[in-house]
């Protein structure tokens, strides 16, 4: 009997655009929220990047918190302190209720700063609540060198340096199926570089190795390839570079993530349309995809 | 300077439009946007199906209970749900056998948008949203 989908990890968009929300009719289809993906398993709720797509999670997880009267417990990742990656947690709900515990991961790298860079987003001059008033028992701590058990789900994490800054992406092992979560990574100076550097091959094949074989890679995807020549140095992929890499790491399902602020859902669905026999022909075994805002897959 | 004086004078005239004003009211009275939605069943029996939608939820699936009903094999009995939400048409795939598909991927729950198409054992079903204008 097949398992029902509850019995699965559940991955929800909630955010897919990429540098600055984009309201507005032509962006509604892929969505104009910035970063924010949630993976669920069970009771065990894991967030990606708190983008303004944060705001509609924690307007559905209070409605679950008002039925249910059972206090959240909330773990929230992040790839890097940019704006977009940030912004959306000053209007995350369960923050502001005491029942709430959330637990905030970030890079080591960036040493005891992830606090203080949050709380700084939140100083008087910025907005009019600091963050000494959300109400929720909050733990903000660096990622450690050990994979991190979340009770059946397993988080791993590697640094991206090919973004300005710096990035992490992870991979959720939960009862064998793999899902990466890999934003804000110039993949195109890191396989493409004219440097063929040793470094660059040894973070080539970390990367791969990262992606080989997962059941779902959602991954940055910002540029065409007519776009990425100007946009290079900018942190940002080039998506047919990463059709590639996917394909050639044997990814099983590729959300193509980060939407770039420029690219409408017409512009979108173009460019599928002219892909689209590319896709199913070059990429037979790889299910493609543009992320999409109030999408929710079973895994 | 005839010829500026008469200049002035149409300006004067100008300044003191004879144009009957309306009042703000008049632009806003009368006009109300109707959100309409509808699913249409493409090529399952004889004719599209449509269906208009509203804030009730929608069954789909193989029997006759429900309110769509597709008949058919592919489709587990009760298949997906059609509901409506802060404003918002969603659809949800009620852990069927083969899957609920919107644009070719399958999903749990998704948000619909114009245009959006549905797939349930094989059957398409169109979304379509739009606005009316209705009398007050």
């Amino acid at each position: 009997m097949m398992p029902s989908n509850e019995a699965k990890p559940l991955v929800t968009f909630w955010g897919t655009r990429g540098s600055v929300p984009t309201p507005g009719r032509i962006t509604e289809k892929y969505g104009g929220n910035t970063p924010c993906v949630t993976v669920r398993y069970q009771d065990i709720h894991t967030i990606f990047d708190a983008g303004t797509g944060i705001r509609n999670l924690g307007i559905d997880l209070i409605e679950e918190y008002n039925k249910t009267g059972k206090g959240l417990s909330l773990h929230l990742f992040f790839s890097h302190t940019h704006w977009d990656h940030i912004q959306g947690l000053p209007f995350f709900q369960p923050v502001y209720i005491k029942d709430t515990s959330l637990t905030i991961y970030g890079s080591p790298h960036k040493e005891h700063f992830l606090a203080s860079i949050l709380k700084g987003q939140m100083d008087y001059e910025y907005f009019p609540i600091g963050m000494s008033e959300f109400s929720a028992d909050i733990t903000i701590q660096e990622i450690s060198e050990e994979v991190l058990h979340l009770g059946e789900v397993i988080i791993d994490w590697q640094e991206q340096v090919r973004h300005p800054g710096g990035s992490v992406r992870y991979r959720l092992d939960i009862n064998g199926k793999k899902i990466v979560y890999a934003t804000d990574v110039e993949l195109d100076l890191i396989f493409h570089s004219h440097a063929d550097t040793k470094k660059n091959k040894a973070m080539a094949q970390d990367y791969l190795d990262f992606i080989y074989n997962v059941d779902l890679l959602i991954a940055d995807g910002q540029y065409t390839d007519k776009e990425y020549p100007s946009k290079k140095g900018w942190g940002h992929s080039s998506i047919q570079l990463l059709l590639d890499i996917a394909y050639q790491a044997q990814v099983k399902q590729l959300a193509i993530f980060h939407h770039d602020p420029q690219h409408s859902d017409q512009f979108l669905d173009e460019l599928w349309m002219e892909n689209r026999s590319k896709f199913h022909s070059d990429y037979k075994k790889m299910d493609v995809f543009w992320a999409r805002e109030g999408m929710t897959l079973a895994i | 300077m005839d010829h500026i004086d008469n200049k002035s004078e149409y300006n004067k005239k100008s300044l003191h439009s004879t144009t009957t004003k309306l009042s703000r009211d008049t632009f806003v009275e009368g006009i109300s946007v109707k959100q309409r939605a509808c699913l249409e069943i493409l090529g399952f029996g004889k004719e599209n199906r449509v269906i208009e939608l509203g804030e009730e939820e929608i069954i789909i699936g193989r029997i006759p209970e429900c309110e769509i009903c597709l008949s058919i094999e592919n489709v587990s009995r009760q298949h997906a749900r059609v509901i409506f939400r802060n404003e918002e048409y969603f659809v949800e795939d009620l852990d069927s056998t083969n899957g609920t598909h919107v644009n070719g991927i399958k999903i749990v729950k998704c948000v619909l948008r114009n245009s959006d198409q549905i797939n349930i054992g094989g059957v398409k079903i169109l979304f379509t949203e739009d606005k009316t204008l209705q009398k007050t």
